[in-house]
């Protein structure tokens, strides 16, 4: 090879390279217009919305509200039929989040002070699964969520089942207004802290090696000075220090008691 | 001085590879535990990133920077502006690294708001960003004398090189600067109540692109200047350099929300004029890929090489004393593939597949960790040794641990690639949820990617262990003679001169046109749209910092 083609060959992959680029603008363009490929643009200013829901226009049509937070999804397992068109509403109760949906080209970011969108028709019964693909603290690792779509005569036969009613008890409200239930189940399943599903009177095992045994004594002292005694667990995590009144403390030790 | 500003990072620079490791390990799923040796997963990954892509960069460019003035220039520097700089720089990062080791600052490199870090560790990133532009304005007077004294002669290749990094340093700091002193210290400190996320984060963002850039030119001067004459022969085209350092100046900056497709706040048409400026920033890559090839075949031919693929057999891919072309050489076979990967990352649709997944840190993993990190730690060897009179230890292990470094990190990036196509997220720890087969949230498909991930990561520590052990008995090897300020120059093949890459005006006043038309009107919609702010938070705690109870 001479200099001289060497020359002309520079020349030429200047042009390979602009066309490259001018190619993949083009591909660009068309992915948008002919598969409506495209990114959210949702711009509002009012105030995003704190609780998540699904609100169904018509049997195939569904705006999904979800609220990302520390650390999960609401709502966390919902089911839409087969040929549903779902307008995804997302807003962030805390810290930024993300949402991936996998299997699908949803991916949007949940930033906080403004509601993300975009729209994704479902076709065939599948179960989904989303997580938060943005670090957001902790429990980020944990922070996933399930969408079920199912055939529309299953779908039909067997609707999503009403949402479960809240507990009334006073000592449920206070732990679920300070976002105690973010770490602890009130059903069994493992958190990132233990959960209150029969922790009431249970030994329990100190990081330091010792153990204690969970009563009214212990529960105050770990609301108040959560500090004092770390139990062990996967989590190495120390529990935020809450401060609440004698009484609101015996309306929750009451309320665990319930949970067996 | 520049042997401490060297020395400094490589010192730290063991602590964020050692915390590259775990990384590797905690999602494979080996370790299933949210901290190991009393560092939390995020703590580390905060380290690893802060340590290896903004402190080890910033000192290495800083003192590259020196190196490059002192050398072409040939002129002394104000030496207590110089000190002043390396002063700021050191107490900055010692802060900074203070607050993240003590768990105060468990907020990534891109520090997010509303996660909220201790102040100190946004003063520490403001000392360490200020004191690297009072080193850039150090050099300024001896470039004019410089000009002053040969009117009408080119300014050396590398010098341009060097100061368009720092000026796409300057155009990229400013707006990052701005978030951090005007946004976010106010509101760690609590003086304002909440912060404009959005806005922050498009700021970052301004900030994290041309970053990038920065990392890469002083890369591409060792590119530029000395590969060719490491491979026997010339640089090609002398204005081809100039154009692609100039080109960068340019484009580097108005394409950050790219970074932000996936985002509510930002219309998507301005989401598509970034995306098509990013296709533009593409082109002095596939300048420099042309450049160095051809450089490369006339330096195999001029040692003989013959026929279309002949000259590939005579490069100095092992030779102990050229060993300078190893580093130089793997980084940029691994930049193909990291460029090729950044070109889908950017391209309007296809980012929604791979956004936040761990393509993206298989992506400037092969392009930060490859070609920036290759050239930088060789260039930290060549000078220390050229600047101490020492001879290079252990040689065979020196030529090849590029090599080694190169065969794991496209493990490692094979491994995250497939992985996130298939939607696995980054930042994630996942050996407590999606590769722990005793969760409810395993993933079995997961596992090959990651366990590609971890042994190429491993690969990467072996190849990074060898380096220090040839660096560390370099430094403290003893003097073979008298040390000093030497660099490999290559001539031109093709010395043109163009007047348009012979001054930095005009690049310059485009540059700030584009800034304007990219980022005016969506800055504008940001702070017009009046979101509401966000109170601070701490990553453990799901209340904001500050509130022991809700209502």
């Amino acid at each position: 090879m001479n200099k001289l083609s060497a020359t002309q060959l520079e020349k030429r992959i200047i042009w390979i390279s602009l066309a490259f680029a001018v190619v993949l603008l083009g591909l660009s363009a068309l992915a948008i217009n002919l598969f409506h490929v495209g990114l959210p643009t949702c711009l509002t200013d009012i105030k995003p919305f704190q609780k998540g829901e699904l609100i169904a226009h018509s049997p195939t049509q569904y705006e999904l509200h979800y609220v990302a937070r520390m650390w999960k999804f609401e709502p966390e397992d919902i089911t839409v039929p087969a040929g549903s068109t779902v307008d995804i509403y997302l807003s962030a109760a805390d810290v930024t989040h993300g949402l991936i949906l996998l299997g699908t080209n949803l991916n949007l970011m949940a930033v906080p002070g403004v509601v993300n969108y975009a729209r994704v028709k479902f076709d065939k019964p599948r179960v989904y699964h989303l997580l938060c693909h943005e670090f957001c603290g902790t429990g980020h690792d944990q922070m996933a969520a399930e969408l079920h779509v199912v055939d529309m005569a299953t779908f039909a036969a067997k609707p999503s089942p009403p949402p479960k009613a809240e507990p009334t008890h006073p000592g449920y409200k206070l732990l679920d207004a300070n976002l105690c239930t973010t770490c602890h189940s009130l059903d069994g399943q493992p958190g990132i802290g233990p959960t209150f599903k029969g922790l009431y009177g249970r030994t329990e095992k100190l990081r330091d090696g010792s153990s204690v045994i969970v009563n009214d004594a212990f529960i105050r002292e770990k609301i108040l000075h959560p500090e004092a005694k770390i139990v062990a667990g996967r989590f190495e995590q120390e529990m935020p220090k809450t401060e609440l009144a004698p009484e609101e403390i015996e309306e929750i030790v009451e309320y665990i008691q319930t949970l067996k | 001085m520049i042997l401490i500003e060297i020395i400094f990072p490589m010192v730290l620079l063991i602590l964020g590879i050692y915390h590259g490791l775990m990384q590797v390990l905690y999602r494979a799923g080996m370790i299933h535990r949210s901290k190991f040796l009393g560092l939390d997963y995020f703590q580390g990954l905060t380290l690893h990133g802060v340590v290896n892509a903004i402190v080890f960069t910033t000192f290495f460019a800083v003192a590259f920077g020196y190196v490059i003035v002192r050398y072409y220039l040939r002129r002394p520097l104000n030496m207590k502006v110089a000190w002043l700089s390396f002063g700021m720089m050191i107490v900055g990062t010692l802060l900074a690294a203070a607050a993240i080791l003590s768990g105060k600052a468990t907020v990534l490199y891109t520090f997010y708001p509303p996660l909220r870090a201790h102040p100190a560790f946004y003063i520490g990133v403001v000392l360490l960003v200020v004191g690297s532009w009072i080193a850039f304005f150090n050099w300024l007077p001896p470039y004019f004398a410089w000009k002053r004294e040969h009117p009408g002669e080119k300014v050396p290749l590398a010098v341009v090189g060097i100061f368009a990094a720092f000026i796409v340093w300057l155009i990229a700091t400013t707006p990052v600067a701005i978030e951090v002193i005007f946004l976010l210290i106010p509101w760690s400190m609590g003086w304002v109540a909440t912060v404009n996320v959005p806005l922050a984060r498009m700021l970052f963002w301004f900030f994290g692109h041309p970053l990038v850039y920065f990392w890469l030119l002083p890369a591409y001067v060792m590119y530029y200047t000395m590969l060719p004459k490491l491979a026997g022969g010339k640089l090609f085209s002398d204005f081809a350099g100039r154009l692609t350092f100039l080109w960068l100046v340019l484009y580097s900056a108005p394409v950050g929300i790219h970074h932000q497709f996936t985002e509510p706040g930002i219309s998507s048409t301005w989401k598509f004029v970034h995306a098509f400026f990013t296709m533009l920033v593409a082109i002095p890559s596939f300048v420099t890929a042309f450049t160095l090839a051809a450089s490369m075949e006339n330096g195999g031919r001029a040692q003989g090489g013959r026929g279309l693929l002949g000259w590939w057999t005579k490069l100095p891919y092992i030779d102990k004393d050229r060993w300078l072309f190893s580093y130089l050489f793997s980084g940029l076979m691994i930049f193909i593939f990291g460029g090729a990967s950044g070109v889908i990352n950017a391209s309007y649709n296809l980012d929604t597949v791979v956004h936040n997944t761990s393509w993206l840190p298989a992506h400037f993993h092969q392009t930060i960790a490859g070609p920036v990190f290759l050239a930088y730690i060789g260039m930290s060897l060549f000078l220390v040794a050229t600047l101490t009179g020492k001879e290079i230890k252990f040689k065979a292990l020196n030529v090849w641990a590029p090599y080694v470094w190169a065969v794991g990190i496209m493990i490692f990036s094979t491994g995250l690639f497939i992985g996130g196509a298939g939607g696995e997220p980054r930042r994630t720890n996942m050996g407590m949820s999606y590769t722990d087969p005793q969760s409810h949230l395993y993933h079995a498909d997961w596992g090959y990617a990651k366990m590609l991930g971890s042994v190429g990561g491993t690969i990467m520590t072996i190849a990074a262990l060898m380096f220090f052990i040839v660096f560390f008995a370099t430094l403290f090897g003893k003097r073979k003679e008298q040390g000093a300020l030497e660099l490999i120059v290559s001539e031109p093949y093709h010395d043109e001169r163009v007047p348009a890459v012979q001054s930095f005006t005009p690049w310059l006043a485009g540059a700030a046109l584009l800034l304007v038309i990219a980022y005016a009107p969506p800055i504008t919609q940001t702070i017009r749209s009046n979101f509401p702010g966000a109170p601070p938070y701490s990553q453990d705690n799901p209340r904001p910092i500050g509130s022991t109870r809700n209502p």
